[in-house]
């Protein structure tokens, strides 16, 4: 009894709030609240939002920018995180910059990027200056850009610290012991690294990068900063179906962020199969 | 877990307040400035601007506080629809008073869809002692986007459609949407507009729809499906033919107004416009738009609106924002926020029915060298479609130019 | 010799890297007129932050209310990860794989999910436009972050010193300070710490619990970065930067203080 008692606070928070919410939310999806009358529930939301034109496209480009920033990030971090091992002059700096990353708020990053990477923004300017470029239209177009390019770019400034520092936490823990009984058993570096001291990394990078794909899945701030104007980012065409005035409109943006959940979760699973194989699922 | 969650929501049915709208529809000027005493108003407002946002929080404020014991509490919102939304979700969810919402600064759309869901508060606006000063003859103040207003909301600023240049980079700009046409299919990547849904994107776009149509007399009044169709077949072939001159070769639209501003401002696009050319003015100010900036209306006619602000039908501070309303009725104040230093805002009523001090104060204001002159722009001006086309030309908008 | 060339080079473009979208933040915030092609403003200005600062703006008052909210939502979702880091790291019983994974869901499920749900249920209790329930709201995504900490932590401490503590005489709060709580300090902090971030750079939530009523920072900055007003948007940007910056380097020199962070070399 007792294990549950002491969760006993915790759950009542989460079941009662984040469960009734996607409760909510599922029950509104299905166009079912009797509340207001509506007994019979159906899957029209679903089927509106599959047959509209450009869902799917925003669906798609939701994954990419997900996928695209959290293996940039991933790949990164670990070198980052590799390197940070070292001691060096300037590595207590470094690592306190690694952490300022996570204290600046996503909205200010974004505008920050906005401003180094558009066609007239910081590196533009560089590049006429020198004379790379004779306008703003010849700068590559990266933010607002059907490629989601400056999307990418403000997720991989932003989350690659916070794998890192996932990483640096899990090195420390690790130790140096196991790759050097590996090099005294004459492993070359490469292979110290990629038998023994990746596998043992992997959980932790895993479930950081899973976070990060969910977060950039279903970001909605960021990409309506960054984003052009088709397709959008599928949180975005939630929200935007959420707040049309048509409410109509209302039980499909449920259906959307079912949808988001849906795929979010998912991940969710397949980190919990990950972990639970690599031993970590029932300490 | 559905049906508990269920039961939970028909438990927690919101509590009962009284109401006093019959007072404030029928009582006197003096009922409702001492019932309005002491209260508060929620102002939501978009908040983007500095210059509007000073004006209102210190100015405007200021007087409310002073004359009428009345607090101002201005919310900025990015988007007016958000505010309506809000409304809306109260409404679905039986909150018929105490609602968080006073008053909103809205037109157009928005006004429509507030209709539609009968979220207004209406039929009061004669009680307002200013209201003698709004000309509800024009046809332009009493149709917001040609829905009537019916005494749901109270007009605060007029505004014309305006095209912006830097004279020192084109001194000589196209003057008419044919001329511009031309000019953009000569001139590769130096145009564009925001994307429709986009507010301003959408106007510009219903300009070439009245170009398109040989001029707006036809498409006055309800929407005609068969008109549309022959029209906007005809708006699509010149958007497309257009589109690979356009900035980004066409491939991609700016979202919004400011960043198309933005991109006028760095000199990559030539033009920009703006529903509200004092914004032009403010701009040049900030030193966000070139000191050169001009602007100007078409030969062929500039769309013109009013914007209004509205009490929501579940305010939980109705005699306060109707206090509000009076108060930026006033002669002093849309004299005030019509000082290009200020704001530059046109004002809502007809000036000749102000006394003659501030006739002459209005003729005495200083024009803003950015600022093309309401009067020049007043001289073609084109009546704003009815709503329902506005949402016509934005779906279809996006279906054959924006996919 | 070359080697070392090459890795301080890219310790150096790694640092500018970190740093990099705040530069043109703190140039903007200053700035009168930026103009592609130049490189730095033509002209240096104060008027943003003059604004930003005072009263009409509301930037300061909404400052307070944001770091307010963060620390509530922050001591609160502690206080409830305590008992169930302890419970989670130390205890085998039925059912522990699903509270984890209960736990981790908010984390991983994307706030539009929750937030659409949450704003129609908050609205029937009449909980919107306020600022506990903005706080509640903020509860659910923050939540995860320190009961994975405690969690962890947990699973490393040892009970043995509570137990001889108790066989000394300790009485349970005694225990509690003396012994388990300084034990795990280091995991309270950051596991309150990333609590903390989590709400203070909260944008959707707080705008579909808050109602507009509620204005956080990231609203505020939201609604001047959407106006075209970089000078404004710069120095609100700061505004809201610095402070967590502080805050975080005063709680990471007092943890550098208390566990270091590994100092030794490889090779």
């Amino acid at each position: 009894m007792r294990p549950y008692l002491m969760l006993a606070p915790l759950l009542f928070v989460l079941c009662g709030l984040f469960g009734a919410a996607l409760g909510l939310t599922l029950m509104r999806s299905f166009r079912y609240l009797p509340a207001v009358g509506l007994t019979e529930p159906d899957l029209s939301a679903y089927t509106a939002i599959l047959t509209a034109p450009g869902f799917l496209e925003s669906v798609a480009l939701s994954v990419w920018i997900a996928v695209g920033s959290a293996l940039l990030s991933a790949a990164l971090a670990l070198a980052t995180a590799l390197a940070l091992r070292q001691a060096f002059v300037g590595r207590g700096i470094l690592t306190g910059l690694i952490q300022v990353g996570l204290a600046v708020p996503h909205v200010v990053g974004a505008v920050g990027i906005l401003y180094l990477f558009s066609q007239s923004g910081a590196f533009a300017r560089m590049a006429f200056q020198a004379g790379l470029i004779d306008g703003p239209g010849a700068f590559p177009a990266l933010t607002n850009d059907p490629y989601a390019v400056g999307i990418m770019l403000l997720y991989v400034w932003k989350e690659m610290p916070f794998i890192t520092l996932i990483l640096l936490a899990s090195l420390q823990r690790i130790g140096p012991d196991h790759e050097a009984a590996a090099r005294s058993l004459g492993a070359t570096p490469w292979q110290a690294f990629a038998h023994v001291l990746l596998p043992m990394l992997m959980p932790s990078l895993l479930a950081a990068t899973a976070l990060v794909f969910a977060f950039a899945f279903g970001a909605y701030e960021v990409p309506l900063l960054l984003g052009a104007h088709a397709p959008e980012a599928v949180a975005v065409l939630a929200w935007r179906s959420h707040t049309d005035v048509d409410l109509a409109a209302r039980p499909e943006a449920m259906a959307m962020a079912v949808v988001i959940a849906v795929i979010a979760g998912g991940m969710l699973v397949a980190l919990a199969q990950l972990l639970g194989k690599a031993g970590w699922g029932g300490r | 877990m559905l049906r508990i969650l269920a039961v939970v929501l028909l438990v927690a049915a919101p509590a009962e307040a009284q109401t006093t709208d019959d007072t404030l529809l029928s009582g006197t000027w003096d009922q409702i400035v001492a019932e309005a005493e002491g209260g508060t108003v929620n102002w939501f407002m978009w908040g983007g601007s500095d210059q509007i946002n000073r004006y209102v929080s210190d100015h405007v404020a200021k007087r409310l506080l002073a004359d009428y014991g009345i607090t101002l509490n201005r919310i900025g919102v990015a988007d007016a629809v958000e505010v309506v939304n809000m409304v809306l979700a109260e409404k679905e969810a039986g909150i018929d008073t105490g609602g968080a919402v006073d008053l909103i600064w809205i037109n157009g759309e928005n006004f429509r869809s507030m209709r539609q869901a009968d979220l207004a508060f209406c039929g009061y606006t004669g009680v307002l002692p200013n209201n003698v000063l709004v000309n509800w003859e024009n046809p332009a103040i009493a149709n917001d986007f040609g829905v009537p207003v019916d005494g749901c909301e109270v007009p605060w600023n007029t505004v014309q459609f305006g095209f912006a240049h830097d004279s020192a980079t084109l001194p000589e700009p196209p003057r008419s949407m044919a001329e511009l046409l031309v000019w953009i299919k000569a001139n590769p990547g130096r145009f564009t507009y925001p994307a429709p849904p986009d507010f301003t994107g959408s106007a510009f776009v219903r300009h070439v729809f009245i170009h398109a149509a040989g001029g707006p007399e036809n498409l006055l009044g309800p929407f005609d499906q068969s008109k549309y169709d022959e029209v906007a077949a005809k708006t699509w072939t010149i958007l497309n033919e257009i589109e690979p001159f356009l900035w980004r070769e066409g491939r991609t639209y700016p979202t919004t107004l400011v960043q198309m501003n933005e991109l006028f401002a760095n000199g990559e696009v030539a033009f920009t416009f703006n529903y509200d050319p004092s914004q032009f003015g403010l701009a040049v100010d900030a030193g966000i738009f070139p000191p050169d900036t001009r602007s100007f209306g078409l030969s062929d006619g500039t769309l013109g609106n009013t914007n209004y602000t509205l009490i929501p039908f579940n305010a939980t501070n109705k005699a306060a924002a109707m206090v509000l309303q009076n108060l930026l009725l006033s002669p002093e104040e849309q004299l005030e926020k019509a000082k290009p230093e200020v704001w530059g805002a046109a004002p809502a009523i007809d000036i000749l029915r102000t006394s003659a001090e501030v006739q002459a104060a209005f003729a005495a204001l200083p024009k803003h060298p950015s600022v093309v002159a309401a009067s020049e722009l007043a001289a073609f001006a084109l009546p704003e479609l009815q709503a329902d086309w506005l949402t016509a030309i934005e779906a279809g908008w996006r279906a054959e130019i924006g996919r | 010799m070359k080697r070392d060339v090459l890795s301080a080079l890219a310790r150096l473009a790694l640092a500018l890297f970190l740093l990099m979208p705040l530069i043109p933040l703190a140039i903007w915030s200053v700035a009168h007129g930026w103009r592609f092609p130049a490189l730095l403003p033509s002209e240096l200005s104060l008027a943003a932050w003059s604004y930003a600062l005072s009263p009409v703006s509301g930037v300061v008052g909404s400052l307070g209310l944001t770091f307010f909210i963060a620390a509530v939502t922050s001591v609160i979702a502690t206080a409830l990860a305590y008992p169930a880091g302890r419970a989670l790291g130390r205890l085998r019983f039925p059912g522990r794989s699903v509270v984890l994974v209960l736990v981790l869901a908010p984390a991983v499920l994307p706030a539009i999910a929750v937030a659409l749900g949450l704003q129609g249920l908050f609205l029937r209790m009449g909980w919107t436009g306020t600022i506990w329930g903005v706080v509640l709201a903020h509860l659910i995504p923050a939540l995860p972050y320190p009961t994975l900490v405690l969690t962890a932590v947990f699973a490393r401490f040892d009970p043995h010193h509570e137990d001889q503590a108790r066989c000394l005489g300790a009485r349970p709060l005694q225990v509690l300070l003396h012994v388990t709580l300084p034990a795990v300090l280091p995991g309270l902090r950051t596991g309150a710490v990333l609590a903390f971030l989590i709400s203070w750079s909260q944008y959707l939530l707080t705008l579909s619990i808050g109602g507009g009523k509620v204005q956080t920072l990231p609203l505020l900055l939201f609604t001047f970065a959407t106006s075209g007003r970089n000078d404004l948007t710069g120095a609100v940007a700061m505004i809201y930067v610095l402070p967590a910056l502080a805050f975080m380097a005063l709680l990471l020199r007092q943890r550098s203080k208390t566990a270091p962070l590994p100092n030794r070399t490889d090779r």
